[in-house]
């Protein structure tokens, strides 16, 4: 009885010492952090994408607290977590949309011109740097998937020579953007499911030398979605735009188009 | 002389995590950066070195009067624990990146078998004072050793092309087998006193 | 003045086969004018020319055509008399777009007038001579495109101490270096000693790679009765020997420090063909307006070594070389090692054009990479001291941050390593990528300093 009687004080007493110090050393030594970044932390996603341009998670919530950062950027997110950030930092909240990335080329290899065999690294920008790349359309996608690599959810695959985005697993978070050599990915509203493929400003003879499906400008959807008044389609150069914050909702101006280059989201997600 | 083989014996022949198998946790963790393999490297020296000095006295001047030998393991742990908190608590203080690289693995030298286990051997050999940290010191070396040559062939291995089943700490483990294999090339080098 | 042989070498290297045989017994001849040029604003290397002329301006040969805009720049000159059809955009050799003038030759190009009036090299001031060859849009037409002028006027606390002279031409298939020593000899030595005057009389070492016998002979006799420090030194066959840095080392022994231009260890390096053009410019007040191009390789029904004017199309350049031959599945602008492919002949030439060759299947092979099996062979081939299979392993894994501390940015991009790796790794072109990556970067971290500063 008494053997345990000492073994039990003993083991207390240097329990309570070792717990003496550690109390004292947190009394002088510790290092105050706010708080609110470990709560920041939790309310983000934690995929740790990096598409709000800081290092992970972590990074864009000592920022947020810091005043660094705008509330918002966290694309995966959304406009969910943004609420509950605001809420935690005690700030009004933005609404943002859902975006998703968008190629806009619709040239596989089948469809638009090649103009050398390209024997080098697979990557677009070093296709892009070797003669300007073996595609005859300077503005289109090389198709080395450049942006399928960088992207953390694989939400693009190449087909064909054509990198494309599959909207139900992009997360928005832009890397695949500052990935493509050639500028052509955009991020746009996942609402609007009407598409022009094609960055191609150039006339339309020029695009019909080097494509079979390039913009020609020949304004014709313009025309099948109500003119200029409705406002659906911008044009810069001979290359039509879709115009996101009006976008067009029918779809036969994906039938009337002559080049096949306008697209609708279901040619996507099924690869059809 | 005599330290001179002990030195020998704990960093290459009887290498803690490569021939006793003690604190691979840490080893497979902090390895992937020879940075943070080096900081880790000079905790653990740190730590183990620390830990068996007062083990020791505590084993010697506590435990052995009051025959309490037998609750050693229990005493040794509350004592290794603090210790390591204190140092997660003065390392956040003054040296702030380390800490960060280092993250959760700091803690995990708490629970870290090579140091418990190099306290026990301590206790079980019977050795003076000056003996029993030297070995630890030793021991701690021969794990920063293994460590730091680990995360050299990791930070290439990074860069190849195993199949995907082998990805990450698939081919790391492998590696590391044929770290210890190597290893035992070294076994017959010198007689260790224990 | 002395021959000497190297003193020095640097390290790593390659035996490439030259097939210099094609070209080398060939004068130089001349292009017949061609009835189109395309004259490009950005041929040398900084800010490209502004234009200065407009569709249906008639210039005369020489006329400026093309102001130098900015501190590092060139101008550029009518290569030949003629109405100017349009002023577009076209792709180098690297692909990359320029303006460029597209004018419709006169048939009369006897009219000189253009010319700026001829200079004594011995009597004309140091800022006149200087001044003549900034305006002669003289730029280094080794295949840099350096303007001349800027590299002739170092800042004043850099003091030139050596001329180099590069008549190395380390790549194989090119003669054109080559065939202006046997033959112009007296060109480049009034061009070396123009130089010299600017320069303030530094010591003058001409560098010649031991496998063009004549050549030395040819600039040992031209160079006989020189005054001061003047040597030929004779460099072991070995690419990359023309490479300025390597150049450096092996005629004087000073290594040029990462980041570094030559002046910072007082070397000063200029291509033959640059001093014979400063000759021209300062002579018979002629800019530059023709370079010597050898068109050859196995696809090329005669191999030449031709002068033409400077915007001629390639393919105007194979037609007077007799046509291709064969399966022609490359053709190269410049050398086999550094040389861009290009997808057309509808480019043209520019001041740096040193090189056109038409490769059949004999010549070339595709192949795939595969991964490194860590022979070393690239490790020992590397000129520049780095570590090109790591930098491979790196580049491909992703991890361009790894390739960067690695000192990839040091790499001349000569291609050595590719070419001796049993891998058929493209680690040249892994050199690239990094480098496109870690410019991007840098110019993103600038513009975002720029903003906040």
């Amino acid at each position: 009885m008494n053997a345990i009687l000492i073994a039990t004080l003993v083991i207390a007493a240097v329990g309570a010492a070792a717990a003496l110090a550690l109390a004292i050393a947190d009394k002088y030594l510790s290092v105050k952090e706010d708080p609110r970044i470990g709560l920041v932390t939790a309310a983000l996603p934690g995929a740790n994408c990096g598409g709000c341009g800081f290092a992970g998670c972590d990074g864009y919530a000592r920022a947020l607290v810091a005043g660094n950062a705008a509330n918002g950027a966290c694309a995966p997110g959304g406009p969910a977590v943004a609420a509950e950030i605001a809420k935690i930092l005690g700030v009004e909240a933005t609404a943002t949309e859902r975006r998703v990335a968008l190629v806009k080329c619709c040239g596989t290899r089948s469809e638009a011109l090649r103009v050398g065999d390209y024997n080098g690294i697979c990557d677009c920008a070093s296709a892009a740097a070797t003669a300007g790349g073996d595609k005859g359309c300077r503005y289109g996608c090389l198709g080395y998937g450049a942006c399928a690599n960088v992207c953390p959810k694989h939400a693009i695959r190449v087909e064909d020579g054509l990198a494309i985005v599959d909207k139900r697993l992009c997360i928005g978070c832009g890397k695949c953007v500052s990935a493509c050599p050639r500028r052509l990915i955009e991020l746009v509203p996942a609402s609007a499911t009407i598409h022009v493929l094609c960055a191609n400003p150039l006339k339309g003879p020029e695009v019909t030398k080097v494509c079979g499906v390039g913009c020609i400008g020949c304004h014709l959807c313009e025309k099948n979605s109500g003119g200029k008044e409705a406002n659906h389609f911008t044009f810069d150069g001979f290359l039509a735009k879709v115009n996101y914050s009006n976008p067009p909702e029918d779809v036969t101006v994906v039938a009337k188009c002559p080049r096949k280059c306008i697209r609708e989201d279901a040619h996507f997600e099924t690869g059809a | 002389m005599r330290y001179l083989v002990i030195i020998v014996g704990a960093v290459l022949v009887n290498n803690f995590v490569l021939n006793r198998f003690l604190g691979c946790c840490p080893f497979l963790g902090v390895s992937k950066k020879t940075e943070t393999a080096l900081g880790m490297s000079g905790a653990v020296v740190f730590v183990m070195t620390m830990a068996s000095a007062v083990t020791w006295c505590l084993d010697r001047f506590l435990l052995a009067p009051l025959g309490l030998g037998y609750i050693h393991t229990l005493a040794f742990i509350l004592v290794i624990a603090s210790l390591v908190q204190f140092i997660d608590i003065a390392m956040k203080r003054f040296m702030p990146p380390l800490h960060a690289a280092l993250g959760i693995f700091l803690p995990l030298i708490t629970t870290n078998c090579a140091v418990l286990g190099v306290a026990e051997l301590n206790t079980k050999n019977g050795t003076p004072f000056f003996e029993s940290v030297l070995f630890s010191f030793a021991a701690a070396l021969g794990f920063g050793f293994a460590l730091v040559l680990f995360s050299g062939i990791r930070e290439k291995l990074a860069h190849a092309d195993p199949p995907r089943c082998f990805r990450g700490v698939a081919i790391a483990l492998v590696t590391a087998g044929l770290l210890s294999l190597a290893f035992m090339g070294f076994s017959g080098l010198v007689k260790t006193p224990y | 003045m002395k021959t000497v042989k190297s003193p020095f070498q640097f390290p790593g290297g390659v035996h490439p086969r030259y097939n210099k045989d094609l070209t080398e017994e060939k004068p130089i001849v001349d292009l017949p004018l061609p009835t189109t040029l395309a004259i490009s604003m950005g041929q040398h290397l900084g800010a490209p020319a502004k234009c200065l002329v407009k569709p249906g301006d008639h210039v005369g040969l020489g006329q400026l055509i093309g102001e130098k805009s900015g501190f590092i720049s060139a101008n550029v000159h009518a290569s030949a008399s003629g109405t100017v059809k349009a002023v577009e955009k076209r792709p180098g050799p690297t692909g990359n777009l320029a303006d460029a003038v597209i004018l419709e030759t006169d048939q009369d190009q006897t009219d000189t007038s253009a010319f700026m009036p001829p200079l004594d090299w011995e009597k004309a001031s140091r800022e006149e001579l200087l001044a003549r060859v900034e305006a002669a849009g003289i730029c280094g037409m080794g295949g840099a495109g350096f303007p001349t002028s800027v590299k002739l006027n170092p800042p004043p606390d850099k003091h030139c101490e050596y001329l180099i002279l590069n008549g190395a031409e380390c790549e194989p298939y090119l003669t054109a270096d080559c065939r202006m020593m046997m033959e112009h000899a007296d060109r480049i030595r009034r061009g070396v000693e123009t130089m010299r005057r600017i320069l303030g009389g530094p010591a003058v070492r001409i560098a010649i790679e031991n496998n063009k016998p004549a050549a030395i002979a040819a600039m040992e006799k031209a160079f006989a009765d020189a005054s001061g420090d003047v040597e030929i030194v004779v460099l072991p066959t070995l690419y990359p020997q023309g490479s300025e840095k390597h150049q450096i080392y092996a005629t004087v022994g000073r290594v040029v420090p990462d980041g570094a231009l030559p002046i910072a260890v007082g070397c000063v390096v200029e291509n033959v063909g640059t001093a014979a053009a400063i000759a021209d410019a300062v002579d018979s007040g002629m800019p530059l307006v023709r370079r010597v191009t050898t068109v050859s390789g196995d696809g090329i029904v005669e191999p030449k070594n031709v002068r033409a004017p400077v915007g001629t199309s390639y393919a105007d350049l194979a037609a007077f070389c007799g046509g291709e031959r064969g399966n022609v599945r490359k053709v190269i602008s410049g050398g086999p090692m550094m040389g861009f492919t290009v997808p057309s002949l509808a480019i043209a030439t520019t001041k740096t054009t040193s090189g056109l060759l038409f490769l059949t299947d004999a010549s070339v092979f595709q192949y795939s990479s595969n991964p490194c099996i860590g022979c070393g062979r690239c490790l020992r081939a590397c000129p520049m001291g780095l570590d090109p299979s790591a930098i491979s392993c790196a580049v491909e894994a992703g991890d361009v941050a790894d390739a960067e501390a690695r000192g990839v940015m040091n790499c001349i991009e000569c291609g050595a390593c590719s070419f001796g790796c049993p891998a058929y790794r493209s680690i040249t072109h892994f050199c690239r990528r990094a480098k496109i990556s870690i410019r991007a970067r840098l110019a993103a971290e600038k513009a975002k300093a720029a903003k906040k500063g």
